[in-house]
C-alpha cells in the first residue's frame, strides 16, 4: 500500500498541471513527467523525487503549454492601463498620495522596527546546542499563601540531585554574589603592576560551561575549570590582556593578591547580546569554600543551578520528584537545629524547572540576579505596532472612498465599454498594491535610516537581517497582503457604482459613506487618545519614582569604587578626604541603597525565640560610624552609632520595617539575633534600597569592615574643584590604580533605566501613531472642504465671516474627537491601572490626565484641520463660483 | 511571421532529435541533453523548444506507442525534416567558415584535423 502511494507522483502537483496545461498536451506531458519521476525514484529519495516533480510542473508554465482560457485571464495590456491610470492618479493628487504613502511608510517603518525589537527579545538563549534540555532550578516557597520564587540553591544541591536522579545528565552552578568576591574586581597580568577594574566576575562549576556548551577559542571545554585556582575568560578580555597570544596557562592577579594568582584554563567566545548571562571571568568553584564546610552546608542559598536533562525527560515530573530533596537534606538540618516549625517549612517548599529559553522574558515572580525583558512589553509594543499599521490602513481606506467621486466617472465609463465588476475590483486592488509597494520601499528605507536612533532608544544593537533567506519573501508577501487588505473595501465600494447614474452625474459625492468614515476617524482618534493618556501616566509614574523621597539623600555623594585593594590605607584615605574643606562626611561601606552593590540576606529572630518564631528575612549590612550621616538617613528612635560607646561593636540599627516584622513596638534596647546576638540602639526610617517595584525589606545595620566603596558627601559649591582635589589624594595613596568614581544619584537613576527606556519607546511610538492619524485627518478635512467649495463661496458672498466658516468646517470633526475621548478615557484608565499595579509606589490616576489628554487631542485635531479651514474661509469667493 | 533562424539551444535540441532517431521525445531529449552537456534542463524547456522547432518546420511529430512505464500514456515522437537537416548543415558550415577565418585557432592541429 505504502509502496504504491510512493509510486504515484504528488497529487497536488498533478492537479495543478492539469489545471493550466492545454488538454491536447496532457497525455504526452504527463507521460514524460511520470517517466522522470520513476527515474528519480530509483536514483534518490521519494521526497527528492516529489520535489523534482514539482519543479518540472512549475517549468511547464510556459506560454506554449498554458490553456488559452487561462492566458486570456491575464490581460497584459489591461494591467498596463491600470498601472498607468493608477500612476497618473498618484501624481495628479500629490497631497493625497503623500498622506497615503507617507502614512503607510511611517506605519511600516514603525512596524519593522518593533518587529526587529520583538524578534531580538524572543531570540534570547537559543544559542546553546541543547537549549531545549537546559533548565534552571527554581525554589518555590509558600509563605502562608504568599508564593516566593527564587533561583538560589544550596551549595551541595547540584551534586546531590545529580547523584539522586539519573535523569540529570549534568548539573552546574554559579555564584555571582559580591559578598564572596564576584561582580567587579581589580585585575592584572601577573607580570604587570597596573590594576584594571573589570566587571563580570563569577564563581562557576566546570559543568556549567559544559551544559551551555560554550564555544571555546583556546583550551579544552572538558578541562578548562576542573583544576583549583583556574579561570576562564572571554575572547574580548583575552584580547585586552593577551593580545595576539594564547593565554591558556598564563597567570592573572585579582585584587593585588600576589600569593594566589589564577591560571587561565581556557578562553570562550563572549556571550552573545541575546543571552541572559554576561559574565567575563569565570573563576572555578573547584577547591573553593567561602567558609569552612560551606560546600556541604544546606543552610545557605547562594547558587543559581542549571541542569542538563537527558533526552526524553519530562521536566514537570522530575521537578515533582525533586521535592524529596527537602525531606532528605533540609528537614534533618532543621530538626537538628531544633526548629519547631521545621515540618511545616518543609511542606511549603517545592521545586520547578524553568526552561533556559524562558529566563529572559517569562520570569515574572521569580527573584534572580539578572536583568530581564518582559513578555508584557513585547505584547504591548506589538499592539502599538499593529495599531499604527491599522491607523495607516484606515487613512488609506478613508481617502480612497472619499475620493471615490472623482473616480466614479471613470468606473462608469469602464463599465459602459464592457468591464466586468471583477475587472474594476482588480483595477483598484492593483492600484492599492502599487501604493503599498511604494510605501514599503519608503518604509524600509525609513526604518533602515532610523535604526541607529532606535538602537540608542532601546539600548539594543539590532541590525536588519538582510542575509536571512526569509526576509525578502516575507516583506514582499506582507506588502502584497497589506496592499490587498487595504484596497479591499475601496475596490468593492467603487466597483459597485451603476454606470448610468454616475455618467448622468448624480453620484452622491462620497457623502453616503460619511458614517463609515466617521467610525474610522473615531477609531483612529480613540487609539491616539489612549496612547496620549498612557504616555502621560507612564511619564508621571517614571518621574514620581525618580523624584520621590527615598529616605536618604542621594545628591552630592561621590562613590569611590574598588578601594578594597588599598587594604589598610582605606582609613588613611578616609581621614585625608575629611581634611578637605569641601567634604562634609565620608563613609566606608560596600552596602549602598542602590542596586548592584553588596547584599547579604539573613534570617533574624527576637533573642531566644529562634525555635518558636519563623525567621524574619532581612538584609544584614556592614557599615561604619558615619554611614547614616553621610547617606542623609533619619533616625526615628534611639540613636546612631557612636564612637564613644565601646559596646557599639555588638549594637545594630534596624529599619522600621524590621521592627514591624519582628513585632517590636519599642525596639530600642531590645536584643535580636541571627547566629550572634545584637542590641538594637536605634531605628532608621525606611529607605529604598532596591527598585521601587518591590516593597522595602527588613534591614539591619552593623558596624564592621566592608572596604570596597568609599562614599564622600560633598558640600554644595564647586563640584569640579572638589573632585580634582579628591583625585589628587587618590593618586597619592594609590598610584597603581586609576581612580574610579560615580555619583550616587546617577547610579540611583540607572536602577530605573529600564522603566525610563520603556517610557521613551512608548512615547516615540505614541507620537508616531498620532502623526499618522493627523495626516489622515488633514487629508480628509481638506477633501471635505474641497467638496464644499461652492457652498463656502456662496456663504462668503452672503456675508459669512471667517469665524462662521471655521466653525462650520471644524464642528463635525471636533464632535468626532469628543466621541473618541468618551470611548478612550475608560479604556486608558483600565489599561494603565493594570500597568501601575506592578509598582509598589505608584501615582493615583487623577482626572486631570484625561482632561489633558482630551484637550490635547482636540487641539491636535483643530490645528490639523484649521489650516485648510482658514484657507477656505480666506479664499476669494469668485474663484470658487466662477464656472469653467 | 514564422521565424526561421536557429538559436543555439534550438540547434542542440535539433541535433539531439537527429541522434535519438525513433526515440526522440521530450523526456529522452532532456535526459540526453543532461548526459551529453552535463547540465540539467527541465522537460518543459525542451518541450517548449521542440514545439517552436515544429512551428518553424524543422521537425515533425506524431504520437507514438503507449508504454507501461509511462502509465499507459503515449509519447510524442519528433523526427527531423529535410528542411531541418538543411538548416543544421547551413549552421554547421557557417560555423566552420568562421572558425577557418579565426587565425588564433586555425593553426591548432586538432582543429585543423577536425575541420579538414
Amino acid at each position: 500500500m505504502k509502496e504504491k502511494k510512493q509510486l504515484s507522483p504528488p497529487r497536488a502537483a498533478r492537479r495543478l498541471l492539469l489545471f493550466f496545461l492545454r488538454s491536447d498536451l496532457a497525455e504526452e506531458v504527463e507521460g514524460d513527467l511520470f517517466e522522470t519521476y520513476k527515474l528519480k525514484l530509483k536514483q534518490t529519495s521519494p521526497f527528492r523525487a516529489k520535489l523534482h516533480y514539482w519543479y518540472e510542473v512549475m517549468h511547464y508554465m510556459r506560454p506554449f503549454a498554458i490553456r488559452k482560457s487561462i492566458l486570456s485571464l491575464i490581460h497584459y495590456a489591461m494591467f498596463q492601463n491600470y498601472f498607468k491610470i493608477g500612476w497618473r492618479n498618484l501624481v495628479k493628487q500629490k497631497m493625497y498620495s503623500f498622506v497615503k504613502i507617507g502614512g503607510f511608510a511611517l506605519g511600516i517603518a514603525a512596524c519593522l522596527l518593533i518587529a526587529l525589537f520583538i524578534r531580538d527579545e524572543l531570540s534570547y538563549d537559543l544559542q546553546y546546542p541543547d537549549a531545549n534540555r537546559i533548565y534552571r532550578v527554581v525554589e518555590v516557597y509558600n509563605d502562608n499563601g504568599e508564593i516566593n520564587r527564587g533561583v538560589w540553591m544550596q551549595a551541595p544541591f547540584a551534586n546531590s540531585i545529580k547523584e539522586d536522579y539519573p535523569e540529570i545528565e549534568k548539573a552546574g552552578r554559579y555564584n555571582s554574589s559580591e559578598l564572596f568576591g564576584a561582580g567587579s574586581n581589580q585585575i592584572r597580568r601577573d607580570d604587570q603592576t597596573e590594576n584594571t577594574f573589570e566587571e563580570g566576575f563569577v564563581f562557576a562549576d566546570q559543568e556549567l560551561l559544559e551544559i551551555m556548551k560554550v564555544p571555546m577559542v583556546y583550551g579544552n571545554l572538558a578541562h578548562c575549570l576542573d583544576q583549583p585556582k583556574t579561570m576562564v575568560i572571554t575572547r574580548s578580555r583575552a584580547e585586552k590582556y593577551f593580545p595576539n597570544e594564547n593565554p591558556v596557562g598564563k597567570l592573572m592577579v585579582v585584587n593585588n593578591d600576589r600569593e594566589g594568582p589564577f591560571k587561565i584554563g581556557g578562553v570562550i567566545e563572549d556571550f552573545p547580546k541575546n543571552s541572559h548571562l554576561h559574565f567575563q571571568f569565570f573563576v572555578t568553584m573547584k577547591g573553593r569554600e567561602f567558609w569552612e564546610g560551606e560546600q556541604n552546608y544546606w543552610g545557605a542559598n547562594n547558587y543559581p543551578t542549571y541542569l542538563l536533562l537527558r533526552p526524553g525527560t519530562d521536566p514537570k515530573e522530575l521537578a515533582h520528584k525533586m521535592d524529596k530533596v527537602v525531606s532528605k537534606y533540609l528537614l534533618p538540618l532543621w530538626l537538628n537545629q531544633g526548629r519547631s516549625e521545621a515540618k511545616k517549612m518543609a511542606e511549603a517548599i517545592h521545586y520547578e524547572l524553568q526552561p533556559v529559553t524562558d529566563i529572559h522574558l517569562r520570569n515574572a515572580g521569580i527573584q534572580d540576579p539578572i536583568s530581564h525583558g518582559d513578555i508584557r512589553f513585547v505584547w504591548l509594543f506589538g499592539g502599538v505596532a499593529a495599531f499604527i499599521l491599522i491607523i495607516a490602513c484606515i487613512n488609506f481606506v478613508n481617502l480612497s472612498t472619499a475620493k471615490s467621486a472623482n473616480r466614479a466617472k471613470e468606473v462608469g465609463l469602464r463599465k459602459t465599454v464592457g468591464s466586468y465588476r471583477s475587472n474594476i475590483v482588480n483595477q483598484f486592488l492593483i492600484e492599492s498594491v502599487l501604493f503599498s509597494v511604494l510605501s514599503f520601499a519608503f518604509g524600509i528605507l525609513l526604518a533602515w535610516a532610523l535604526l541607529p536612533y532606535f538602537n540608542v532608544l532601546a539600548a539594543k544593537s539590532l541590525v536588519f537581517p538582510w542575509g536571512e533567506w526569509w526576509l525578502v519573501p516575507l516583506l514582499l508577501s506582507s506588502c502584497l497582503a497589506i496592499g490587498i487588505l487595504a484596497g479591499l473595501y475601496p475596490s468593492f465600494y467603487l466597483s459597485s457604482f451603476r454606470p448610468i447614474q454616475v455618467l448622468k452625474g448624480n453620484v452622491s459625492r462620497g457623502s453616503k459613506n460619511a458614517t463609515t468614515r466617521s467610525v474610522l476617524v473615531v477609531f483612529q482618534f480613540t487609539t491616539s487618545i489612549v496612547l496620549i493618556i498612557s504616555t502621560f501616566i507612564i511619564y508621571r509614574q517614571v518621574n514620581y519614582i525618580l523624584t520621590r523621597d527615598v529616605g536618604f539623600d542621594k545628591e552630592q555623594v561621590l562613590l569611590l569604587q574598588g578601594t578594597n585593594t588599598l587594604g589598610k590605607k582605606v582609613s588613611t584615605l578616609k581621614s585625608e578626604l575629611l581634611e578637605l574643606s569641601s567634604v562634609q562626611s565620608v563613609t566606608v561601606s560596600d552596602y549602598l541603597p542602590i542596586s548592584g552593590t553588596k547584599r547579604n540576606g539573613n534570617g533574624f529572630y527576637v533573642e531566644g525565640r529562634q525555635n518558636v518564631d519563623k525567621s524574619v528575612g532581612g538584609q544584614f549590612w556592614v557599615v561604619d560610624h558615619d554611614y547614616v550621616k553621610t547617606m542623609g538617613m533619619k533616625i526615628v528612635a534611639g540613636r546612631d552609632f557612636s564612637r564613644e560607646m565601646a559596646s557599639d561593636s555588638s549594637a545594630v540599627v534596624i529599619n522600621q520595617r524590621m521592627a514591624k516584622e519582628l513585632g517590636l513596638t519599642d525596639p530600642v534596647g531590645k536584643r535580636i539575633q541571627n547566629w550572634e546576638v545584637f542590641t538594637i540602639v536605634g531605628v532608621v526610617e525606611d529607605f529604598n534600597f532596591d527598585t521601587m517595584r518591590g516593597k522595602i525589606d527588613p534591614l539591619l545595620l552593623k558596624l564592621g569592615n566592608s572596604p570596597s566603596i568609599v562614599s564622600v558627601k560633598i558640600k554644595p559649591g564647586n563640584l569640579a574643584a572638589s573632585i580634582a582635589s579628591i583625585k589628587d589624594i587618590w593618586k597619592k595613596i594609590s598610584p597603581h590604580q586609576p581612580i574610579r568614581y560615580a555619583f550616587l544619584d546617577d547610579s540611583f537613576g540607572r536602577m530605573y533605566e529600564d522603566v525610563q527606556r520603556m517610557g521613551h519607546i512608548f512615547t516615540t511610538f505614541a507620537v508616531l501613531a498620532i502623526i499618522v492619524a493627523c495626516l489622515g485627518l488633514f487629508a480628509l478635512s481638506s477633501f471635505m472642504i474641497e467638496q464644499r467649495g461652492k457652498e463656502i463661496s456662496i456663504r462668503l458672498v452672503l456675508g459669512a465671516s471667517l469665524k462662521n466658516i471655521f466653525r462650520l468646517l471644524t464642528l463635525n470633526f471636533v464632535k468626532l474627537v469628543f466621541i473618541s475621548i468618551v470611548i478612550a478615557a475608560p479604556l486608558a484608565w483600565y489599561m494603565m491601572k493594570h500597568w501601575l499595579e506592578d509598582f509598589t509606589y505608584r501615582i493615583e490616576i487623577t482626572w486631570d490626565v484625561f482632561v489633558l489628554g482630551g484637550v490635547m487631542a482636540v487641539m491636535i485635531a483643530l490645528v490639523t484641520i484649521s489650516y485648510q479651514s482658514i484657507r477656505a474661509g480666506m479664499a476669494k469667493p469668485v474663484n470658487g463660483l466662477r464656472s469653467e | 511571421m514564422i521565424e526561421t533562424r536557429l538559436g543555439e539551444f534550438e540547434e542542440v535540441i535539433l541535433l539531439l532529435v537527429g541522434i535519438l532517431g525513433e526515440d526522440a521525445y521530450a523526456f529522452r531529449v532532456a535526459g540526453e541533453f543532461e548526459s551529453q552537456a552535463g547540465r540539467a534542463v527541465s522537460i518543459g524547456a525542451v518541450h517548449s523548444t521542440l514545439t517552436r522547432l515544429e512551428e518553424k518546420g524543422f521537425v515533425n511529430s506524431k504520437m507514438g506507442e503507449a508504454t507501461a512505464e509511462r502509465g499507459g500514456r503515449r509519447k510524442r515522437i519528433y523526427t527531423i525534416t529535410a528542411y531541418g537537416r538543411k538548416v543544421l548543415a547551413e549552421a554547421r558550415d557557417f560555423r566552420i567558415s568562421l572558425w577557418k577565418q579565426f587565425p588564433g585557432f586555425a593553426t591548432l592541429k586538432g582543429l585543423q584535423k577536425s575541420l579538414s
